[in-house]
């Protein structure tokens, strides 16, 4: 693994143990649901279901369609947000 | 195939392996039948610890092991889509295809997804949605959450609850009554519903321009919707059951004005000294309701008894906050401090008899609220740094200093403790003083978004201490309020007339006068004199 992949790894260790990347996770759900962004995306969802057929839609197939457009549609002030958080963290518990 | 007389349960998909069309299970919550081979033993206790141990891990040993052991079996990875067998202890990506690898070599066609607990099968090539798996994933996930104690943020739409948010589903009683109420409503952006007139009953329009504001408090409409006051009082002459009555007139659909008698009856026998035909003070009525309410909804608590004080009433969740009151000796600078309720800020204005200008250094609150003094109004945030500027209380009103133990000169400040959710400004434009009786109508300019942080008595602390130059932290959304509703009044002291600009949905306003509703633009309600602002708190957080 290359050193990179290890910071990664041993960052999300860290947040993990703490409980710290739940609370991410929950922040990050607000602000997506509080931007639109959840409904921009049910809305890419239904529309590669009727695509597809209810009877034959998978996840799987959700999950290729709408990925690429999901990640482009997040505001840049919430990725701010979350990278401000983790840094403070980081910074928190800067033994790694 | 299966043929079957009514509609297929199947649907085809190919299979990788040998390129053939096989039947699927289409979704249901009876799962697939894959799982039954699951389902053995003691399936259950062992679903429950893979879900505590690395999906939801609720306490600080789990946690541990959770970020230790889940990486992939197969590349080392923690990211792309990890999931765990759930027949033996193995963990690999999903995106890379490892679980499928898998899958297949051991024939373990169950997997658990580690990030949302979904459960995969890789017989039907999807997720499935089995009942009593549900069923153990939801109480898991509760227990976590429970175990970490979080608080989350919501804006408008909470109902004070104390667990986690999640998405409702109908009990069998629900899916009764849906069942047998077909009548579905569309709330679209141009939709009326919740806006109704009010007839005026004799000088009434008192009343009915705070009936207006009260009716469209955000939480306040969600307590009364859902059903919450369960009431105790023998009598008929509950004013929390005659307000939860007005929540259903206003957002029943009719479109005729309602004529409030009852509400007016009862307002008579409850606050006596606002009887009579004459024309009341809203403010006073406001008070005088809030009041009533607040007594009436401690009847549904049980603990009301012990301390009134301490009420949880939807009354107090909502617009009760703490004025925090200094009062420093001039000698020995020791701080006496109290903190008393309110309901509401009453604010001087400039052109009463008490001197308005000049303002106390330090805070610049309008720079931070938006307003500027070019035009030379006098603005709402002006107002406040005049309530919340130390004020002299002079050799005649000296208090007796517990360090001193004597009588001194001292300075008095006041500043917000705790800022109630909804938070109402009344701008004294009624003066009642010994020599004359009038009307103030200098225009203050109030803004659409207030930012309440100048205000507060931490801010106050911060100043002490030297920091003048206050860091705005851009996410503390902790003080940051949003207009719903002014309420206005023209005409003299004598004859006069109320009407209220509410707000319906994000940026729509409608003028209610009476029994006429209009709509507004946002112009015309900034550019109105303004008595009392009605203010929400834009982000709710749970304790």
């Amino acid at each position: 693994m290359s050193k990179d992949s290890q910071m990664r790894a041993a960052i999300n260790q860290k947040l993990i143990e703490m409980g710290e990347r739940e609370r991410l996770k929950e922040l990050l759900r607000a602000k997506l649901v509080e931007c639109g962004w959840k409904d921009q995306l049910k809305a890419q969802c239904k529309d590669v279901i009727k695509e597809k057929g209810l009877e034959h839609v998978t996840v799987e197939d959700l999950v290729t369609e709408v990925t690429p457009k999901g990640r482009a549609l997040v505001p840049d002030s919430v990725k701010k947000e979350l990278l401000q958080r983790i840094r403070a963290f980081l910074a928190q518990h800067a033994t790694l | 195939m299966i043929a079957t007389a009514r509609v297929s349960l199947t649907a085809t998909r190919t299979c990788p392996d040998n390129n053939k069309l096989v039947a699927v299970t289409t979704m249901s919550p009876a799962g697939c039948p894959h799982v039954n081979g699951f389902k053995v033993d003691n399936w259950k206790q062992n679903l429950r610890v893979i879900y505590q141990c690395f999906v939801w891990s609720g306490s600080a040993e789990t946690r541990k092991r959770k970020a230790k052991s889940c990486i992939c079996h197969m590349c080392g990875a923690h990211l792309n889509r990890l999931h765990s067998c759930l027949y033996c202890v193995f963990f690999a990506c999903f995106a890379k295809k490892h679980i499928h690898e898998h899958a297949k070599s051991k024939r373990h066609n169950l997997a658990i997804d580690l990030l949302y607990g979904g459960i995969y099968c890789f017989m039907c090539q999807d997720y499935i949605y089995d009942k009593d798996m549900e069923q153990i994933a939801k109480e898991e996930q509760r227990k976590a959450w429970k175990m970490q104690g979080n608080t989350v943020l919501y804006r408008y739409t909470c109902v004070c609850v104390w667990e986690k948010y999640s998405t409702w589903e109908p009990t069998k009683r629900e899916l009764e009554l849906l069942r047998h109420n077909p009548k579905r409503r569309r709330i679209t952006s141009n939709c009326t519903i919740g806006l109704r007139g009010l007839i005026n009953l004799g000088n009434t329009c008192f009343m009915n321009c705070i009936v207006q504001a009260l009716t469209h408090t955000p939480l306040l409409r969600d307590f009364f919707l859902s059903d919450r006051h369960k009431c105790e009082m023998q009598s008929n002459s509950c004013l929390v059951c005659e307000m939860s009555q007005l929540f259903q007139e206003f957002y029943s659909g009719h479109r005729s004005p309602h004529i409030p008698f009852r509400l007016l009856h009862l307002v008579w026998t409850h606050a006596r000294h606002l009887a009579g035909y004459e024309q009341q003070d809203a403010h006073e009525f406001l008070i005088a309701a809030l009041d009533v309410l607040h007594r009436h909804c401690k009847d549904d608590n049980g603990k009301k008894a012990n301390n009134p004080n301490h009420c949880n009433c939807i009354i107090d969740q909502i617009f009760t906050g703490g004025l925090q009151s200094d009062v420093t000796c001039q000698v020995c600078h020791g701080v006496s401090t109290t903190i008393d309720p309110f309901w509401d800020i009453s604010l001087d204005l400039p052109g009463s008899s008490t001197p308005f200008w000049p303002l106390s250094p330090g805070g610049d609150g309008s720079a931070l609220n938006g307003e500027s003094h070019t035009t030379g109004a006098t603005t709402l945030t002006d107002c406040l740094r005049r309530f919340t500027r130390p004020e002299h209380l002079g050799s005649s009103a000296k208090i007796k200093c517990s360090g001193c133990h004597s009588y001194q000169e001292s300075t008095k400040q006041l500043t917000m403790k705790k800022l109630p959710i909804v938070a109402c400004f009344h701008l004294k434009r009624f003066e009642h003083s010994a020599k004359l009786r009038r009307k103030i109508t200098t225009y203050v300019s109030f803004p659409l978004e207030l930012d309440m942080t100048p205000f507060m008595a931490s801010s106050k602390e911060s100043r002490m201490n030297g920091q003048y130059q206050q860091t705005v932290d851009p996410f503390n959304n902790d003080n940051k309020y949003s207009l719903f509703a002014v309420v206005n009044h023209q005409g003299t002291l004598e004859s006069g007339h109320y009407t209220t600009f509410i707000r319906q949905h994000k940026d729509q306003w409608f003028k209610c006068d009476d029994a006429i509703i209009t709509k507004a633009s946002i112009k015309d309600v900034l550019d109105s004199e303004g008595y009392l602002l009605f203010y929400h708190k834009q982000f709710l957080e749970y304790e």
